[in-house]
């Protein structure tokens, strides 16, 4: 297995994952924002988070809790928001698994990314790459979600910086700017859903 | 296509027999994942009980990351699309292990069902948690759990041997066997208002501290309720579903309100009875749930007694 350059402790010898050495290694390919990328000689039992970041260099996927609680890997498998630290990563080898970098042009994930900036939504911003992630699957879902909805559907999310108010406060301003006539930054029905356009995105 | 580092069969197609299990030990291990296709594939490589199966991942990955399990055999299920459906017949339900939360979430057929599914984890737990995972992990404080065991839902299981149903409460007494397959879920369609009610640290994205579910049957008349997270299993207070039956005017499916008040304060008595409670853990002591189990079963029942509200889900938050 190649070691990513930035990263100088190998998986296999880091202590506190004893069970890396249970198990054989497999090879796969994964379909990573429209690109194919190959793994090889992962730990069968490796989440699709720790491949991302350990084995492709995919470092917008954070990894905070790795139980599935806080939303930092967020990702699409198919179309569908997942936590990626709950995710075996040689079962994703059939689908299509879609990041922040890959969310394309067709959804609101533009328009997201900048209000979060605009909004003062990004503090620390480790949080961020799932919240876009996550907001952009609501979006493109239920494009006019109100608060309540909103904080339902991003419970999933953590954010320690924020409070959460600024993140509402962006996601609702990109709610309003599809409603005024003349926008034409993002039209529920005009693109696809998100990750579903795999033309877009360089997978990096 | 996927390879094992030694070079023997890729675990693609996963029948065993394109798996040549090598028979001295120690020499080489069989290809360790397994990503059938079908359901007779599935328990063909369950046979020999020495696979850990992986349905949406929420528990085992997280527990393979930490080393809190270990298997050397996982079959994959992803990918096994009969177990994904659902379905209706005259008598009941049927819903394959393969359905996630989100897929029961707006799911018209059973309201109960998708108001339980709608409060599980998050949306990112929603779209891949599964009813066969909810089942084979049987955390005592699994909501699905708690609102089978209401329902009276049978478990559907399957080996190479052919298959078996059996009632919830049999099924979290005596478990899987290592050969078997959790196919589906059966339980009979709704005749009446349900309502699933949970307390937790927060208000979404949390697991149940105490879980009530409740399910009125008007044709039948019967009142069926069950409590999570105060035992091992889901109790079902009988005792306070005979009070509240009694009480019931069944011509308008209404209970007058003292005897709404007197089932809540009969599940506390139940919850107190039962032999296995769970003990006191840094989110609640024992006498907070036991006094929450009441609250929740007054509530529910107030919700699904209180007269005609056509409108108002019978199992909202």
């Amino acid at each position: 297995m190649s070691e990513p350059a930035y990263r100088n402790v190998s998986v296999d010898e880091d202590p506190a994952c004893p069970s890396h050495d249970a198990g054989p290694r497999v090879s796969y390919q994964l379909h990573i924002d429209g690109g194919v990328r190959e793994v090889a000689g992962a730990w069968f039992g490796e989440s699709l988070l720790r491949v991302l970041r350990d084995h492709l260099g995919v470092l917008s996927v954070k990894d905070a809790c790795e139980q599935g609680r806080c939303g930092s890997c967020s990702v699409l498998m198919d179309g569908r928001l997942v936590t990626s630290c709950t995710v075996l990563a040689a079962d994703a080898a059939d689908a299509q698994v879609t990041t922040v970098a890959g969310l394309g042009v067709g959804g609101p994930a533009r328009a997201v990314q900048a209000a979060f900036l605009a909004h003062g939504a990004v503090q620390c911003g480790f949080c961020t790459p799932g919240f876009v992630v996550a907001v952009t699957d609501l979006l493109a879902r239920r494009p006019d979600a109100d608060e309540d909805e909103i904080r339902e559907s991003l419970a999933g999310n953590i954010c320690r910086c924020t409070g959460y108010g600024r993140i509402i406060a962006a996601i609702r301003s990109v709610q309003e700017a599809r409603r005024r006539p003349g926008d034409t930054r993002w039209r529920p029905g005009t693109g696809q859903r998100p990750g579903t356009d795999q033309r877009q995105g360089t997978g990096r | 296509m996927i390879t094992t580092a030694d070079g023997t069969i890729g675990a693609q197609t996963a029948r065993p027999a394109d798996h040549p299990v090598l028979g001295a030990a120690g020499l080489a291990s069989p290809a360790s994942l397994y990503r059938p296709l079908t359901v007779a594939d599935t328990v063909e490589i369950l046979a020999d009980g020495a696979a850990d199966l992986l349905a949406g991942g929420t528990d085992l990955v997280p527990a393979l990351r930490t080393g809190r399990r270990r298997p050397r055999r996982i079959i994959a299920l992803r990918r096994v699309l009969e177990l994904r459906t659902r379905g209706a017949s005259a008598d009941g339900l049927i819903i394959g292990a393969g359905v996630t939360y989100q897929d029961l979430a707006g799911w018209s057929l059973s309201p109960g069902l998708a108001a339980t599914a709608r409060v599980v984890g998050s949306p990112q737990i929603r779209n891949l948690g599964t009813v066969g995972g909810a089942l084979g992990t049987a955390d005592p404080r699994g909501d699905l759990l708690t609102f089978l065991s209401a329902a009276d839902a049978e478990v559907v299981l399957r080996s190479v041997h052919g298959a078996r149903t059996v009632t919830v409460p049999s099924y979290l007494a005596e478990g899987r066997d290592p050969t078997e397959l959790i196919t589906a879920v059966r339980l009979p369609r709704p005749c009446g208002p349900q309502a699933y009610l949970k307390v937790g640290a927060r208000q979404a994205a949390s697991a149940a501290v105490v879980s009530c579910a409740l399910v009125v049957d008007r044709v039948r008349e019967r009142v069926a309720c069950a409590i999570g997270g105060v035992a091992g299993r889901p109790v079902r207070p009988v005792a306070a579903e005979d009070f509240v039956r009694a009480g019931v005017d069944w011509a308008t499916g209404t209970a007058p309100p003292d005897v709404v008040a007197g089932f809540g304060e009969l599940v506390t008595e139940a919850v107190r009875a039962v032999e296995d409670p769970l003990p006191d853990d840094p989110r609640a002591s024992v006498a907070y749930r036991r006094h929450a189990a009441g609250v929740l079963a007054a509530r529910a029942a107030g919700r699904c007694l209180s007269g005609p509200s056509p409108v108002r889900s019978a199992g909202g938050r």
